[in-house]
C-alpha cells in the first residue's frame, strides 16, 4: 500500500475544507509512502471541482459526471470508489467523516477487504506502516490503529483535524470510465437541503456559536446566535435539547447523537453542558460559556464563563465585535 | 415479513469505561452489560412496522457476542421482539470491523430477512463502518438515518436525514436500514412483556454453524490497536459573575482580544 485516493464528495461542485485538508494531508503520507496522490470527483459539477482540486498538490484527479450519482443512493458512489482504487492499485482512501462519508467507507470495507481507521485525527507513517490517531468513546480515550494485513485500507477523517496548503503541482484531470455492469437499488426520489447555500458547514467553521435549552425558543438563534456568528465568521450550532424541542433542524445538532466539532472558538449560549454536548465540542481550542446558572457543568470545561443573561449580553458582544473589524479594515 | 434488528451489547454507558493495558481491549468485568441504548432505537423501528404491517410480520433480534451475555437480550425480548439470535464464539474475540461484519453476515444469511435493521450509532469504540459493509456482504440496499419508513408492495420507502437536510428513498427488499433516533423513542417493556420474554427463545449460533471462507477474530483483523492514552486535561478556566450586560459583553470581547480571536 503505497498510494492515497481521496473520496472528494461534494454536492453539484460545491464541496466542504476537509476536501482540501485530505488533498494536502494526502500529499504528505504518499511522499513516506513513495508513492501517488489522486483524487475522485463523480457526479453533476465534478469538472468544476476537479479545477479547483488542481490547486493541490495531487498527480491525478479522476472525474466522471455521471448524472446516476445523484439519482441512487452511494451505489454509483461506492462503485467509482471501488473501480478508482483498484486502477491506482494498493493504497489508502481518505473519505470525510460525514454521515454520506461513513456509509461509502463502510461498503469499502467489504469491497476491497480493507481495514478502517473511523475519524481520523492524525496519520504516523513508520516504514511503510500508517497508523492513524482517533478520539473514541466521545473523546474519552485518544486510540493508535495500525491499518495491516490488505492492500487496501480506508480511513475516515475528521473535518477541521487537518490544514490546509493549496500548491499547484500540475495535476492531470483524467476520466474514469463509469464502472460496467452495475444495477443500482436505492432511487433518491427527492432531495432537501435544509442549511441555506452560503451558510457553513458547521463542522468546518472556525466559530461555532451554539444555543441550548436556556434561549427558551427558536427566535432568539436567528435574532441573537445568527449576528454574532455572523460578525465572527461562524457557524450556528445546538444542544440536543434545542434540537428535540423543535427550534433549530436536526443538522445543527452537537453532541454525541449529532455532530461533532473543533473550532477554535466554541460560544455556548444557554448550554448546560451535559456530557452528550460535552463530548461534540470539547476539543474546541477556546471556549467561551454565557449562561444564568453558575453552577452550570459547563463551566467545568469551558475557558471563560460568563454568569450572566445571554439575551442582553449577546447583542452587546456582537456590536463590540462588529466595530472592531471596521476599526480593523479602516 | 421477517424484520432482524441487530444490537450490540455494550458496558453501561453511564459507568466510566477503562482499556485493559495488556488485551487492549475493553474491561467488562465488573460493569454491567446493556443493550445500547441507541439499538433501542432500531427495535422501536422495527416493533412499529411489525405493527403495521400485522399478519405474520415477526422481529427478531441478533447480537454477536459472548454467550454468557445472552440474558441482557431479554430486554429486547421484553419491548416486543419475538425471538433471539445469538452469535458466540471465542474465535470471534479481537475482530475488527470487516471481520466483524464478516462473520455477522455469515449469520444473517443463516437466519433470513426481508428488512435488517442495523442501530446507527454506538456508545463504545465507534466507526460508523459496520452497516455499509454489513449490506456489501450480504449484497443489500443499504439505506441509512431513517426517520421514517413504509413497507409498501415488496419495497422500502424511507425519509432519511442527510448532512445538509433530508431525503426520500425507495428501495426493493431485502434491505439495511439505519435508524435516526427521530425516528422514535423506544417504548418500555411492558409488565406482560417482561413475563412473557421468559419464555421466548433464544438461539446460539457458533462459527461451526456457518462455514467461513476466510479468518475472523484477531488472525481475520486489517487493524491493530498499538496505543491509547486519555486526551490532554482541559483544565477549568474563569467563571465570573457581571452586574450587567455591557459588563458581561466587555468581560468576553477583552478574554477575545487576548486569545487573538477577534
Amino acid at each position: 500500500m503505497n498510494n492515497v485516493l481521496v473520496y472528494a464528495e461534494h454536492r453539484g461542485g460545491q464541496t466542504r475544507k476537509v476536501t482540501f485538508e485530505m488533498a494536502t494531508e494526502a500529499r504528505r503520507i504518499a511522499d513516506a509512502l513513495g508513492g501517488k496522490a489522486l483524487a475522485l470527483v463523480v457526479g453533476a459539477g465534478s469538472a468544476q471541482l476537479a479545477e479547483q482540486l488542481k490547486n493541490y498538490p495531487l498527480d491525478t484527479i479522476y472525474v466522471n459526471d455521471d448524472a446516476d450519482v445523484d439519482k441512487f443512493l452511494l451505489d454509483p458512489v461506492v462503485d467509482y470508489v471501488e473501480a478508482a482504487a483498484k486502477a491506482a492499485g494498493p493504497s489508502l482512501i481518505l473519505i470525510p467523516n460525514t454521515l454520506a462519508g461513513r456509509d461509502v467507507a463502510g461498503r469499502l470495507v467489504a469491497r476491497l477487504g480493507a481495514g478502517i481507521g473511523a475519524d481520523v485525527t492524525d496519520f504516523h507513517i513508520e516504514n511503510g506502516v500508517v497508523t492513524c490517531v482517533s478520539p473514541k468513546m466521545g473523546g474519552a480515550l485518544i486510540t493508535t490503529c495500525a491499518l495491516k494485513n490488505a492492500d487496501y485500507a480506508i480511513a475516515t477523517i475528521r473535518p477541521n483535524a487537518f490544514s490546509v496548503a493549496p500548491s499547484a503541482t500540475g495535476a492531470q484531470v483524467q476520466p474514469i470510465e463509469k464502472p460496467a455492469g452495475k444495477t443500482y437499488s436505492a432511487v433518491i426520489e427527492s432531495d432537501v437541503d435544509e442549511e441555506s447555500s452560503g451558510e457553513m458547514a458547521l463542522e468546518e467553521a472556525a466559530v461555532v456559536v451554539a444555543g441550548g435549552r436556556g434561549l427558551g425558543g427558536p427566535e432568539p438563534f436567528d435574532t441573537l446566535l445568527k449576528p454574532l456568528a455572523h460578525a465572527l465568521g461562524g457557524a450556528v450550532g445546538a444542544s440536543r435539547a434545542a434540537a428535540d424541542a423543535g427550534w433549530v433542524s436536526y443538522s445543527l445538532q452537537i453532541g454525541q447523537t449529532g455532530k461533532t466539532v473543533t473550532p477554535s472558538l466554541y460560544v455556548a449560549v444557554g448550554i448546560s453542558g451535559a456530557i452528550q454536548h460535552k463530548v461534540g465540542m470539547r476539543a474546541s481550542g477556546t471556549i467561551v460559556a454565557i449562561n444564568k446558572d453558575g453552577a452550570a457543568p459547563i463551566a467545568e470545561f469551558s475557558d471563560l464563563m460568563v454568569v450572566g443573561d445571554a439575551f442582553s449580553i449577546v447583542p452587546e458582544l456582537t456590536k463590540l465585535v462588529e466595530s472592531a473589524k471596521k476599526e480593523a479594515v479602516s | 415479513m421477517k424484520i432482524v434488528v441487530t444490537v450490540k451489547l455494550v458496558p453501561d454507558p453511564n459507568s466510566e469505561k477503562k482499556i485493559d493495558p495488556n488485551t487492549k481491549r475493553l474491561v467488562r468485568t465488573g460493569v454491567e452489560t446493556v443493550l445500547n441504548p441507541y439499538d433501542e432505537y432500531a427495535l422501536e423501528a422495527a416493533l412499529q412496522l411489525k405493527e403495521r404491517a400485522g399478519g405474520d410480520a415477526t422481529v427478531t433480534v441478533f447480537t454477536m457476542g459472548p454467550e454468557a451475555l445472552k440474558e441482557t437480550l431479554r430486554k429486547a425480548l421484553a419491548m416486543g421482539a419475538d425471538e433471539a439470535v445469538m452469535l458466540a464464539d471465542a474465535a470471534l474475540e479481537g475482530s475488527d470491523v470487516s471481520a466483524t461484519s464478516y462473520a455477522m453476515a455469515q449469520a444473517l444469511k443463516k437466519t433470513g430477512f426481508d428488512l435488517l435493521i442495523v442501530g446507527g450509532l454506538t456508545d463504545d469504540g465507534s466507526t460508523g463502518a459496520v452497516p455499509g459493509a454489513l449490506a456489501e456482504y450480504l449484497g443489500v440496499p443499504c439505506i441509512t438515518n431513517a426517520r421514517k419508513a413504509e413497507v409498501t408492495g415488496g419495497a422500502l420507502q424511507v425519509e432519511r436525514e442527510t448532512d445538509s437536510g433530508y431525503q426520500t428513498v425507495r428501495g426493493p427488499l431485502p434491505a439495511l436500514l439505519t435508524t435516526a433516533l427521530t425516528f422514535g423513542e423506544p417504548r418500555y417493556a411492558s409488565l406482560k412483556g417482561i413475563m412473557g420474554a421468559k419464555k421466548k427463545p433464544i438461539a446460539i449460533l457458533t462459527l461451526s454453524d456457518l462455514g467461513l471462507d476466510r479468518p475472523v477474530g484477531t488472525d481475520g483483523s486489517k487493524t491493530q490497536l498499538v496505543n491509547f492514552a486519555p486526551p490532554p486535561v482541559r483544565g477549568k478556566g474563569k467563571t465570573i459573575e457581571v452586574a450587567d450586560a455591557t459588563a458581561g459583553a466587555h468581560a468576553i470581547f477583552d478574554f477575545l482580544k487576548e486569545k487573538k480571536l477577534v
